[in-house]
């Protein structure tokens, strides 16, 4: 009895590390299969970039109008600033479309005062439902005649707010981003190419790489100095956003498998995004959720999609630097993915939903919603192995190190890859001080995030009320990087 | 020494296990050689990454040099040249290379940054001194730097010798151009037609009878700015391709450059149009009859309305909107009050209060009868500070 007993544990045992062995080789081995799609796309689009004159569009008729639409909730420090900066991007048809989420600080007072603003009966069609909303305003200053400013109730969500500004967006395409994220001056031009520029697909959506702002220079919502983070959370967070973008989107995109484009910069057919029902206010991630739902939708109408990435960084936003803030970003997001893949759940490995059913749904399922629950697991079964001395222990330290120098070197070849697209960096100690943090990732940021991981899943599961929180924010209003820090309360 | 450390401290893992790879089991084999890699690969990566920050250092160290060098010798050679200031004919000057022989212009790299500047002013002067600019660039062997490029197998390097020649005003032959306009390659495409645009002397538009890769709304912008900038081309009737063109966005193309010319002679060929299966090119046409102001057009355009799909109806109220001669308000009125739709009755609106003084009754009517929402849609559209 005892015999079979222990048997029956060691054919489990065995069961379990053969089916760890083959997930975590086939997640490092998609690792490196997009690093080499990644620089392939790198390459290409160095080429084709090379070539473009971006001042045919910008003095072009024929150029189509942009929405640019932030949401803004008690903004009040930096609102002006960064309403300023979006009003003066580059792009000779747009309209900058503000929505005030119900703020009770003085983020529209302040609105209405600079920019002149007067209350117009505006027609407004409420295609996608939202908070009521009360007034628009538009500018009595012609300087500021592509500003639009929807004040609403407030819909404690982004997604509610987004979707009262596509409700007033007059164009063709719209921009998403974050009133506190800085907007490279060229993003409508670049952000645009790639959704009239495309030969077989319909380009539903296109998005950028995304920086940390945190260690930045700003001049009036303008970057006028690059630098990675000083402190080690957002460096961090810089590294984990180049793997994500310049690395994994860009490969994703080589294969027409891009599975999101990032709530900070993103630009969306219009047309599509109404038809598919806007974003999700009870969502958490919601502008994954967007997506699955605009692919669904282009799957279900059979038409030919396409969801591009470019490797140039067009956004900085601000990082959290506590591991409090950082703890809530991570456990919303968490959260939000898996709410949605419990919600998309019917596409996977469908038919009807084509690569989004084959490749990107099990991809998220597999290697972003299952992954930290699998890692937990290990660690528990390592710790368990460990007390009962089953461990071969030079054989583990060799796995440990193959799994760690691989990881090291998935993130060093996205620093490079990033080097290649832009020299983005002005010093040698400021690239060295981002390629060092590989080497302290594994066994410093990566139990963060999935301790935070497992947590948002498990407050999903158990329902619990999950709030945006509060975030400490430094105003970008100072070209001193080591200037006041202003604070302000942010979704 | 060694073996001591080999013997005492590494002894159990090295001797026990490293030193017998063959007999490892497979997955710690895979994980030897997957590390050995991974190491490499980030040791290479680190060199990379230090390898490309010093030559870009290095390049552009050098060029913040050579630039300069090369603008002061453009500037006396070209632009400040002497016989030209004097009135001689540019075709007579021969220009002084010593300067440039200075320069080492020779190297590879040294020729590229020459060519790129002599672009550079060539984008900034034309006339007389965009002649001697040219002149400079044959004179210093250029052009076959950048005809070579033309014949490079790859399509990168055929775009930039595309790209040098163009802007250099660069003869091109049909036979080595032509097939490029149809060329698979978007980038390659789109340059090859920007390039016959610009240099073919007798049919610019050649391209457009055997264009059968279709024209990207971004190659449409690119090559919309460089016709309508170009003051030396001959223009044809546009109208050719619109009733001939099976290639619907060198239709859709030619529409717009209708507009943009104010082509008249080609409204006959638009109004067919209105007959093509298409929808989009069907909502082409009926902007482009709107924007030229064809009147004669406005009957066909109520008649077909009710078939029409949603884009091209709005297209329709827009059009009556932009010609305004009155003969159909009440058109626009009824579906103004009718349609369900509200971008229907957003642009119904927005046509009526177009037609300025001959609807100023009907608004006033329309104020006073209509529901709540649409009283708030006239006045949107009335609105001068409300744009869209």
């Amino acid at each position: 009895m005892r015999d079979d007993e222990s048997s029956i544990w060691e054919l489990l045992a065995m069961f379990y590390e053969g089916a760890v062995y083959v997930y975590g080789t086939t997640l490092l081995l998609t690792y490196g299969m997009l690093a080499i799609f990644s620089i392939y796309g790198i390459r290409k689009f160095k080429m084709s970039e090379s070539n473009t004159d971006y001042n045919n569009l910008l003095s072009s008729p024929l150029a189509p109008g942009i929405s640019i639409i932030a949401p803004a909730f008690n903004e009040g420090v930096t609102i002006i600033t960064n309403v300023r900066s979006l009003l003066t991007i580059n792009y000779p048809k747009f309209e900058v479309i503000i929505i005030n989420d119900g703020s009770t600080d003085d983020t529209l007072a302040k609105m209405v005062a600079v920019f002149e603003l007067v209350q117009v009966d505006f027609a407004y069609n409420a295609t996608l439902k939202t908070r009521p909303v009360q007034r628009i305003f538009k500018s009595s200053n012609p300087a500021y005649s592509r500003l639009i400013v929807i004040d609403k109730e407030n819909g404690k969500s982004k997604a509610d707010a987004v979707n009262a500004g596509i409700n007033v967006a007059s164009f063709a395409y719209f921009m998403c981003t974050d009133v506190d994220c800085i907007i490279e001056k060229d993003a409508l031009l670049k952000l645009v190419k790639p959704l009239i520029s495309s030969e077989k697909y319909r380009v539903i959506a296109a998005g950028a790489t995304l920086r940390m702002s945190n260690s930045c220079e700003v001049d009036n919502g303008v970057i006028t100095r690059i630098r990675p983070p000083r402190k080690w959370l957002a460096r961090f967070q810089e590294m984990e956003y180049l793997r994500a973008f310049v690395l994994g989107k860009m490969g994703w995109d080589v294969v027409n498998c891009v599975p999101n484009v990032s709530g900070g910069l993103g630009m969306f057919d219009r047309e599509i995004a109404v038809k598919a029902g806007g974003y999700d206010a009870s969502s958490f991630g919601e502008d994954m959720e967007l997506m699955y739902r605009m692919i669904r939708y282009c799957c279900d109408q059979k038409i030919e999609y396409a969801i591009r990435h470019i490797p140039i960084t067009l956004c900085w936003t601000e990082g959290p630097e506590t591991v409090q803030v950082f703890s809530r970003q991570r456990t919303r997001w968490a959260r939000g993915l898996a709410q949605l893949q419990a919600f998309h759940f019917p596409m996977m490995f469908s038919n009807s939903y084509g690569r989004m059913g084959w490749v990107v749904f099990p991809y998220a399922f597999f290697f972003e919603l299952l992954a930290p629950m699998i890692e937990f697991l290990g660690l528990v079964y390592y710790i368990v192995m460990t007390l009962f001395g089953l461990i071969n222990w030079p054989f583990a330290i060799i796995l440990l190190v193959f799994v760690y120098t691989y990881s090291v070197m998935v993130s060093t070849l996205a620093i490079l890859w990033d080097q290649v697209t832009f020299r983005t960096y002005k010093t040698w100690r400021e690239v060295f001080s981002l390629c060092v943090m590989p080497l302290f990732e594994m066994v410093v940021y990566h139990p963060l995030i999935m301790f935070f991981s497992l947590r948002g899943y498990w407050y999903y599961l158990t329902g619990k009320k999950h709030g945006w929180g509060n975030m400490q924010r430094k105003g970008f209003n100072t070209n001193d990087d080591s200037g006041t820090l202003l604070t302000q309360t942010a979704r | 020494m060694k073996l001591y450390f080999a013997d005492t401290i590494f002894s159990p893992i090295f001797r026990r296990y490293f030193f017998y790879f063959d007999s490892y089991p497979l997955v710690i084999q895979i994980a030897i050689i997957l590390t050995t890699i991974a190491i490499t690969a980030t040791i290479i990566a680190y060199g990379s990454i230090l390898y490309r920050r010093y030559s870009g250092w290095k390049r552009d160290r050098r060029l913040a040099k050579l630039n300069p060098r090369i603008d002061d010798l453009i500037t006396d050679t070209v632009i400040l040249n002497e016989e030209l200031a004097l009135g001689t004919p540019p075709e007579k000057i021969e220009l002084d290379l010593s300067g440039f022989a200075r320069l080492k212009y020779r190297d590879m790299f040294v020729r590229q940054a020459l060519i790129d500047r002599i672009m550079h002013y060539r984008k900034n002067f034309v006339g007389d001194l965009g002649y001697l600019l040219r002149q400079l660039y044959i004179d210093l062997d250029l052009e076959k730097d950048s005809v070579k490029k033309l014949k490079s197998p790859q399509w990168n390097k055929k775009v930039q010798g595309l790209v040098e020649l163009t802007a250099l005003d660069m003869q091109i032959s049909d036979v080595n151009i032509l097939p490029l306009t149809n060329s698979k390659n978007r980038e390659l495409r789109a340059e090859a037609r920007h390039a016959y645009i610009k240099l073919s002397k007798n049919e610019p538009f050649k391209f457009f009878d055997i264009a059968t890769e279709p024209l990207l709304m971004w190659d449409q912008i690119e090559l919309f700015k460089i016709i309508t900038t170009n003051k030396d081309i001959v223009l044809p009737n546009f109208a050719r391709w619109v009733t001939y063109s099976n290639n619907k966005s060198i239709v859709s193309f030619c529409l717009k450059l209708i507009i943009h010319y104010n082509q008249t002679e080609a409204i006959p060929a638009v109004i067919k149009l209105l007959d093509n299966r298409d929808h989009y090119l069907r909502a082409d046409a009926i902007q482009c009859l709107g924007k030229l102001k064809v009147e004669e057009a406005e009957d066909k355009l109520v008649s077909i309305y009710n078939n029409q799909p949603l884009n091209c109806q709005i297209e329709i109220l827009k059009a009556l909107g932009r010609i305004g001669s009155g003969r159909h308000l009440e058109f626009l009125k009824s579906e103004f009050i009718r349609s369900q739709d509200f971008d229907i009755r957003k642009n119904a609106a927005r046509s009526i209060i177009k037609h300025g003084a001959l609807s100023q009754n009907m608004l006033g009517d329309l104020m006073s009868v209509s529901s709540e929402e649409n009283q708030l849609i006239l006045k949107h559209c009335m609105n001068p500070l409300i744009k869209y």
